[in-house]
This record gives structure tokens, sequence and C-alpha cells, in this order.
């Protein structure tokens, strides 16, 4: 088709996600979706301005790279780190870390759910927006509201009780701990968990709810198949902290099993596109147009062969029956799937709190330079993260690469927002529900275009049509 | 022994003779911020965070290498010295590449302490964001130089308490940079015996051990004085 027969819809900012990002959406004459392209247009640079520091500062300059999931880069770091240094952590040390890095998970998935998402699905897709935000939710459905802010609140707490700081702490350390948890900070934790968990069951109700009473949009709400990557445990069971890498195929067929992560330029590459900061990796094994895979809960879900929680395994049994034990393509099922995790987060942390070794003081190992590459591979809440770093002999990092998790589902976002625009934009004819909708498709994958390329920004949607040779001939705002 | 007397701050004390303003006003309990001051070694008056006014002249002198006279007067807490300490405070920031949140140093550090003290909300003056170089050559230190302030407290350190030399000066302006050796890279230095006063003498996270993360870091210049004293005692 000629180009001069389309016209451009762009979307810009697209709100309540974590970063900033703009959707141009493509029509062709008849005002019919051609295709949809989503653009990360913020540039960070870590990879490059970290070259020359020592390779041990990595676990503390890492983290500053999002304020949501910074636990994540930092035990990716760690592990890197320990892989130079040739050294593993002590029990106890990697018992807190896993426990740090469960409330990580509880409180990012917490703020995606509750805060960001929760209020399209109580208040409704085509609500006014300007109450269609944790304050309209706080208003109408106070209990929720309050409930989701404060599991957010538990999540965090977990890191300050062990390091004294909710955020970007310090003293996850190669080897192990630089702080150890105390006996009454223990018991404070241990005491969140029943409200913990009868938060996330609540945020289950209302998800399977929604999925009831929506099941036609659902089914039909981004549903391109695609492959899926995870990390999984020694007998294939849900993993976030750490194990090895399963990548299974749209039928569900484990195409590779138990992966090493350090081994991932074997199975992963990556490929720049030219409207984004934001990388396009695949599946190297089928190449860049058949190896589009997602990352996350959704894909964690999809290639566990089962939960390590009781709770957990019940709710992971349910998902399975949504596509009868095939994976789940539907991306509106992100939102379950991370609840799920949030479930199998608390029962997970209740259980290491009730270790008899959780309050050791035998917190690390020490260890100093042996190799000069180090890969670290951990799950952050929005899917699986590589640190590879690479050293000269003293130490001092010559090269950075961060795989990020929204990087890698970046190309099924893409796929996502096309097959929504495709079903819900006709031409001119555009409602404010409907580019939620295609907004919404973005969020299910909760992005974190922070950690991929990074800024918080809630700004007025703007929408313009433009058209082949860049005249805008027409604008829409959320104001 | 004898003593002179002098008003410092509006008060009256008698102080022995050769004694510096600085251990003057330590000795009577009153503070004057300082950071390449070190106790156990030579004072240079490099940092000019410690200048008082003196009666009768005009320009501000630095507490720890001005002695004592009869009948001075000092002040050391007018609205001119501390409008001076927060310009010095934010030179050091602006000088070079500090960033607290990712040091090693971060809450330990003596530049971050003082820019708390000082009441430095932020910094009026452009950053120069220098291209510095960390030095990670030695097989257990790191010596940062985006995060030196050129205090000098290392170079007095290794010459005056371990005798060894290592460190030394070159340049000028803010091209000025701690050398070791000859300029050669720490780790193939002759000189230096690793061991280790260097770090404790340095006030922020320039040097620091390879095998800490934030949060371990420890540094007790103190110890640097208590070495001096032994020695003295001749044991």
């Amino acid at each position: 088709m000629d180009n001069t027969d389309k016209k451009r819809i762009l979307i810009s900012p697209v709100t309540r996600i974590e970063g900033h990002a703009k959707i141009t959406i493509q029509l062709n004459d008849n005002g019919k979706v051609e295709n949809a392209l989503f653009h990360v247009n913020e540039f960070r640079g870590f990879e490059k301005f970290c070259e020359g520091r020592m390779y041990t500062e990595m676990p503390i300059i890492t983290p500053r790279i999002c304020g949501i999931c910074p636990i994540s880069h930092s035990i990716a770091s760690v592990k890197a780190c320990e892989m130079i240094q040739g050294i593993q952590p002590t029990y106890t040390g990697n018992l807190l870390r896993r426990l740090i890095h469960l409330g990580q998970n509880i409180s990012s998935h917490a703020l995606s759910f509750f805060h960001l998402s929760a209020p399209d699905f109580l208040l409704g897709y085509d609500s006014d927006p300007a109450v269609r935000n944790i304050l309209g939710l706080a208003a109408s459905h106070k209990e929720i509201a309050v409930g989701g802010i404060r599991l957010r609140k538990f999540g965090q707490e977990i890191s300050e009780r062990i390091t004294g700081k909710k955020i970007h702490i310090s003293g996850i350390a190669p080897g192990g701990m630089a702080y150890p948890l105390t006996e009454e900070n223990r018991l404070a934790l241990l005491a969140w968990i029943p409200e913990a968990l009868h938060t996330v069951q609540m945020g289950i109700e209302i998800i399977k709810k929604f999925q009831e009473e929506n099941e036609e949009m659902i089914a039909s709400f981004a549903t391109s198949p695609t492959l899926y990557l995870g990390m999984v445990g020694k007998h294939g069971e849900h993993e976030i902290y750490d194990g090895n890498l399963r990548f299974i195929d749209a039928d569900g067929t484990i195409l590779q099993d138990q992966l090493n992560p350090a081994k991932y330029l074997d199975f992963i590459a990556e490929r720049s596109v030219e409207w984004s900061y934001l990388k396009y990796p695949y599946y190297k094994p089928l190449g860049f147009e058949k190896g589009i895979y997602r990352v996350g809960p959704l894909a964690r879900l999809n290639v566990a062969s089962a939960m390590k929680t009781p709770k957990a395994q019940a709710e992971f049994e349910a998902f399975k029956k949504i596509n009868n034990g095939k994976p789940v393509h539907g991306t509106f099922y992100y939102h379950y799937a991370r609840l799920i995790e949030t479930l199998s987060s608390v029962e997970e942390a209740e259980i290491i709190l009730n270790d008899s070794e959780i309050t050791s003081n035998k917190i690390q190992t020490h260890g100093r330079w042996n190799n000069s590459e180090g890969i670290g591979c951990s799950e952050a809440p929005r899917g699986t993260l590589f640190h590879h770093y690479i050293t000269d002999e003293t130490g001092k990092l010559t090269k950075v690469n961060l795989l990020i998790a929204t990087g890698q589902n970046n190309p099924s976002m893409n796929r996502s927002i096309t097959d929504v625009a495709k079903q819900y934009i006709n031409g001119n004819n555009i409602q404010e529900g409907m580019l939620n909708r295609v907004e919404s498709a973005i969020r299910c994958y909760d992005p974190c275009l922070s950690c991929s390329t990074h800024a918080m920004g809630q700004m007025p949607l703007v929408i313009e049509f433009i058209n082949s040779e860049g005249a805008l001939i027409n604008t829409i705002e959320r104001l | 022994m004898n003593t002179i007397k002098i008003t410092i701050n509006d008060t009256v004390y008698d102080i022995a003779i050769n004694t510096t303003i600085l251990e003057a006003c330590k000795e009577v309990g009153i503070e004057v911020l300082t950071i390449c001051h070190l106790e156990g070694v030579s004072n240079v008056g490099a940092c000019r965070l410690c200048l008082v006014e003196v009666e009768g002249i005009n320009k501000l002198l630095p507490a720890c290498t001005t002695k004592v006279a009869a009948n001075m007067v000092i002040r050391t807490q007018t609205e001119k010295i501390k409008k001076y300490q927060r310009i010095t405070t934010e030179l050091f920031f602006a000088e070079r590449n500090h960033v607290c949140s990712v040091c090693v140093a971060n809450g330990k550090c003596e530049l971050q302490k003082l820019g708390y003290k000082v009441g430095m909300d932020h910094i009026r003056y452009p950053y120069l964001f220098p291209s510095c170089e960390v030095d990670t050559s030695h097989a257990w230190f790191v010596l940062d130089h985006n995060r030196c302030i050129m205090c000098t407290r290392c170079v007095r350190t290794c010459a005056e308490i371990e005798g060894a030399f290592n460190w030394d000066v070159m340049n000028r302006g803010n091209q000025v940079r701690i050398i070791s050796d000859f300029n050669t890279p720490w780790g193939q230095s002759t000189t230096c015996t690793s061991c280790g006063k260097c770090l404790h003498a340095c006030p922020t996270g320039a040097i620091w051990p390879k095998a800490i993360v934030q949060g371990q870091l420890e540094k007790k210049p103190e110890i640097l004085k208590e070495l001096v004293e032994k020695r003295k005692m001749n044991l």
C-alpha cells in the first residue's frame, strides 16, 4: 500500500506505567489499523557510564536504575560479582536475599495491581479518567485501596527490617548479606503475613470476578501466541530468585530446559530498531521473526510445572485450566498471574521467616577477583533480568550488558497493542475508553521503561492524528 | 606551662603558647569545622573550612595553621564565616563527581557529614563533571579520583606516619591530582607498603578496600593519632 494513503494516531505519553512512552497507530486509507508501534523515548546509559567502575560497586549502582525493582538488579548484579569471585553465598545470606527479593516482588506486584490496574477493573475502562486512579479507588473501594497500599508497605518493610532502608537498600554483598535479621524484626514481619494473605486473596477475587464478567473481551484481548521464558527450579517449579531457565513454545512444548543463565547469549540475541531506545531481543534458535518471547508473571506461570506453596498451587491449577493446560496467551491474564505470584511470595516469605537459620550471623563469605567475566540472573517482577560484566584483571569494568525484562517483552507489547488497536479503533472514530484499552494492553506487561533504557510521569494523554506527510489533522486530549 | 590570654567568641581563656587556634578551640570545647586536618599529622590549611576572624586582621585566617598570640580576639561563628564554610563545601561537591547514593562511603563520609552540617540543601555552582580515573590497580584498595577533595591527608599520613612517601600531588588548579610514586598506577608502586593507613586517613570514598560494599566501610582515622602517640612512648 502506498504510504500516502496512511494516517498515524499518536498516543503520548502512555500513562500509569513506570516511565515515558508513546504509541503510534498507523491507519490505512480505509481507516483500519495497519500497525502499532510502542516507542520508548528515554535514554539512561547505565551500560556505558558504569564502564571504568569496580565490579563490586554494581550491586549498589544498578539498583538506581529503578525504584520499583531495585532488589532484582542488586540480586542479578551480586550474582555476577560472585561469578567473578568464584564464591557462593552463605545459607543465611542467601536466605535473607531471597526474602528481600520476595518482599520486592510483593510490593511491586501490589503497586501494579492495586495502584495502577485495579482502577480499570473496579471503576471501568470508560469511567472518568480524573478518578480512574488509586485515589478514586480509595473513595469508592476503601478496603481494597488501603489493603493494596499496606501490602506494598509490607513488601518494603521486609527490606527495611533487614537493611534499614525500604527502597534503595545497601548490604546485598558478594558472598551474602552485610546485615543480619534480628529476632525482633523476624517476629514483626511474621505478624504481617495474615493481613498480606487476606489482601492478595481479595485481589484474586477481584480479578477472577472481572475475568468472569468480561470473558468475551479477555478472550480476544491481545491473545497472539508467543514463546515464553522463565526461571524454574530443579524440578520445573516456579522460581524467581535462583534457578535455571526454561523456554516453551506457544503450545507448551519445552524447547530448552534447565538452561544455565550464564549462557544466555547462546539462546538470546538482540536487535535495535529505529523507532525506540528499547532493543528487540528474540529467541536465537528461531530467529527474529519467529523468536518473539515473553517474560514476566504470565511467562513464569506458563513455563512452571508447579508452584512451591499450597495456596498458590491451588490458584495455579485454576490458571492452568484457562487454556486446558496449554500456555495462556491472553495478555490480560498477566494480572491474574501477577496475583498468584504475589500469593506465592507471601507464603514463601512466611516459610523463610520460620527457618531456624534466618537470624544466624553467618551471613557472608568473602572472595576477591578471580575471573574477568560474571553473569547474574534473577526474575524481576516484570521478567527475567540478566547482568553481564567483563572486567580487566584489576576488577575494573570494561563492558556491561544489562538485559532487562521490559526489553524482552518489547516485541510482544508491539504485537499486543496492534491486536487491541485493530479490535477497538476504527478510523477517526476514536473514543477515550478505546484508547485506554490500547494503553491497557501495555500496562498488562507492567513495563518498567526506567529499567529498560528511565522517569515516572503522570501526564495528560494527547492523541494526534497525523497524515503521511506529517500534518496534524486532528487532536484528542485527555486532561 | 607558659600561657597567654586570648578571647574566643567573647570569652577569655588562658592558652599555652605555640598552640594553634584550632587546638585552642578544641581545648575549650568550641567546634571548628575542618576536613583536611587530621590528628597525628601536620596541618597544611588546605581546605579553608577552619577560617576564623581575628580582630585587627582584615582577612580570615585558617585556625589549623595560625598560632595564638597574646590578647588575640577570635570569632569562629560569625555569619561571614558560616557563609564561607557553605561556599567551600559547595565547591567541594561541584569540583568532581560526588554521588553519595552509590558511593561506598555513603553514611560514613566526612564530606557528606559536612554538607549536612553547613545546611547544604543545593549547590549554587555549576558542576565541572571532570573525567577522572578510577585506579583499581592495587590488589586490595581502590583510589577513585572522582571522590577526592585534595585534602592531602593520605599524602601526609603516608609520609609522616608510614614513612613510605608513596603519595604526592601533581598539577595545579582543578587539574590537581593525587599521584602514586611518579604518577604510576598504585598497584605498580615501589614505595607503597600496602599498610592501608591512607584508607583510614581519607575522609571520603576516594580510597576504599576492594573487599567491601556500601554499608561495610569502616574508617578509623583516630588510630593514626594513636600510632603516633604510641611511638612517642618509645615502647
